[in-house]
């Protein structure tokens, strides 16, 4: 059985959740703050699956919870409920590390849909059987990405670099899933914002930028001057799986 | 230094006199922009401030809204998707409720505060703060569950604490500051209120909950300011509580003020109000 961290500091909120969870066959435990929740989850044997996390939280809020837990090489699925949901608050949750978010007030079976595909991916990161875990994500794209030495795997979401292994979050991976599947076409920040994550105001695109820093430390060689990831000046980004043979098409 | 300094100027201006108007001329004009740089900056960052102010009141508004609207609506969908026994159905309808209440005491406090900024009603009615008093406290104890010695009032001082104004809007002054009281006292409520008459009427709430720095004494009454504090973060609020307080008491031609000894050792808040003779 999966076993789900609500945390929560409005008792209502969280009580109502965790009633809601457990009748869908989930175990759901509360925290009540910010950094009572990272304590818990970065002890190693909690044996927690998923994390509903809220970003107003008493002690440590959301976005430091996730960094530093990101920063600590925990992985734990995460699904933030922001009751302001403006694009900045969100990219700055996508950005500190979350994988999915809601906006509060959300729609119960929406919660729960998206809560078991975060359960599913970590199933499938950890090699689990059984769940819900037959389907592939998306069938228009293949699950491993080969370029360049490289290996991008969207199921286990591992990105292979050198004998390394990056774990990637939810929302750094859909990015890369993004840019890949229009490969060698520039790609628009507007549109990264609405088809990756869903954004449809206008809003400061900086966050995508870093996220895209952030990319180019896993990818590149030198993030410094990108081969896979580049910038196009005035439009947003372009990737490129292999820069020798593009360089070659361009001569 | 400076006397060679001074003595070089003078002799310059001596030797340079025709252009003396020239000069007072520049100095002026330097004077002047120097005062509009430093005007400019002043009303640049009050600016920033009353933006910050703003922006924290909506945070905190919003959450205020949506944390009980999101309660509401969950409980709502789990009544209409799962089968529940009755023990369960009633629980779920009095969280509601309570939530509504919620939602509905933020959506007041607000319209209060704004109607504070506009109405210029006149205030005629004699109020009996005693009996007033009374009532807020029964109505605090039902709504928060308390006991009698947990919220209690002192002595019998009070009689003949009259006073001309609003009924509905000294009830709000003093059902705030009940409120705040209770917020901020923590798991154990602790609060004596005393109320007496001599040339003012005077109204003490005093907790015993986490307090005020110094510092922030005077700021608290500050239109959506809130304490910049851990603790004070644990308690969700629109910082707009005791700016009604104020603006209610001074409307009355009284005043309101804090008393803290600091942080963790309770507040002590005071109206006062002119006695109606």
């Amino acid at each position: 059985m999966s076993r789900v961290l609500i945390v929560e500091d409005e008792e209502h909120l969280a009580l109502g959740l965790k009633f809601n969870l457990e009748a869908e066959g989930l175990e759901a435990d509360i925290v009540g703050d910010g950094k009572a929740a990272l304590k818990l989850l970065l002890n190693s044997e909690n044996g927690i699956d998923a994390v509903i996390l809220d970003v107003m939280l008493p002690g440590m809020n959301g976005f430091e919870v996730v960094t530093q837990l990101r920063n600590a090489k925990q992985y734990v699925p995460v699904l933030m409920l922001t009751a302001r949901g403006r694009p900045e608050d969100v990219l700055r949750g996508f950005e500190s590390g979350v994988d999915d978010y809601l906006p509060k007030p959300f729609e119960l079976s929406i919660l729960v849909a998206r809560l078991r595909g975060l359960l599913r991916r970590k199933q499938w990161a950890t090699g689990e059987q059984g769940g819900a875990g037959t389907a592939i994500p998306d069938s228009e794209t293949q699950n491993v990405f080969a370029f360049d030495g490289k290996r991008l795997d969207f199921a286990t979401l591992e990105l292979h670099v050198k004998n390394q292994t990056i774990q990637l979050t939810v929302m750094e991976a859909e990015l890369l899933r993004h840019l890949i599947r229009n490969e060698g076409k520039a790609v628009s920040r507007k549109s990264i914002l609405e088809d990756v994550w869903d954004l449809r105001e206008d809003t400061d695109t900086r966050a995508i930028d870093n996220f895209i820093v952030r990319l180019r430390r896993y990818l590149e060689d030198v993030p410094a001057k990108p081969k896979h990831l580049l910038t196009v000046r005035g439009v947003g980004y372009k990737f490129v799986a292999n820069p020798a043979k593009a360089r070659g098409k361009s001569l | 230094m400076i006397a060679a300094a001074v003595t070089l100027n003078i002799s310059w201006i001596v030797l340079n006199w025709r252009e003396l108007g020239t000069l007072i001329l520049g100095v002026i004009f330097f004077g002047i922009v120097i005062a509009g740089l430093v005007l400019n900056t002043i009303f640049l960052v009050r600016e920033i401030r009353r933006n910050e102010q703003q922006d924290s009141f909506l945070h905190a508004v919003t959450h205020e809204l949506k944390t009980p609207l999101t309660s509401i609506r969950l409980y709502l969908q789990t009544l209409q998707s799962r089968s529940l026994d009755d023990t369960q159905r009633q629980e779920f309808y009095r969280v509601m409720l309570a939530d509504s209440d919620r939602l509905l005491g933020t959506v007041e406090q607000v319209l209060h505060a704004a109607e504070l900024g506009h109405s210029k009603n006149m205030l005629e009615e004699i109020v009996d703060m005693e009996k007033l008093v009374r009532e807020c406290l029964e109505e605090a104890r039902t709504h928060h569950h308390l006991s009698p010695e947990s919220l209690r009032l002192l002595n019998e001082t009070g009689a003949g604490a009259k006073v001309i104004g609003s009924r509905e809007e000294l009830r709000s002054a003093v059902t705030n500051v009940l409120d705040n009281a209770i917020k901020y006292s923590g798991k154990k409520v602790d609060i004596q209120v005393e109320l007496s008459a001599d040339e003012n009427v005077s109204l003490k709430i005093r907790d015993n909950g986490i307090g005020i720095p110094r510092a922030e004494l005077k700021r608290v009454f500050k239109r959506f300011y809130r304490v910049a504090d851990r603790e004070v973060a644990r308690v969700k609020g629109s910082g707009l509580g005791l700016f009604i307080v104020r603006s209610i008491a001074k409307k009355h031609g009284g005043n309101a003020f804090a008393e803290s000894e600091g942080p963790g050792r309770g507040a002590t808040i005071t109206i006062q109000l002119p006695r109606a003779i």
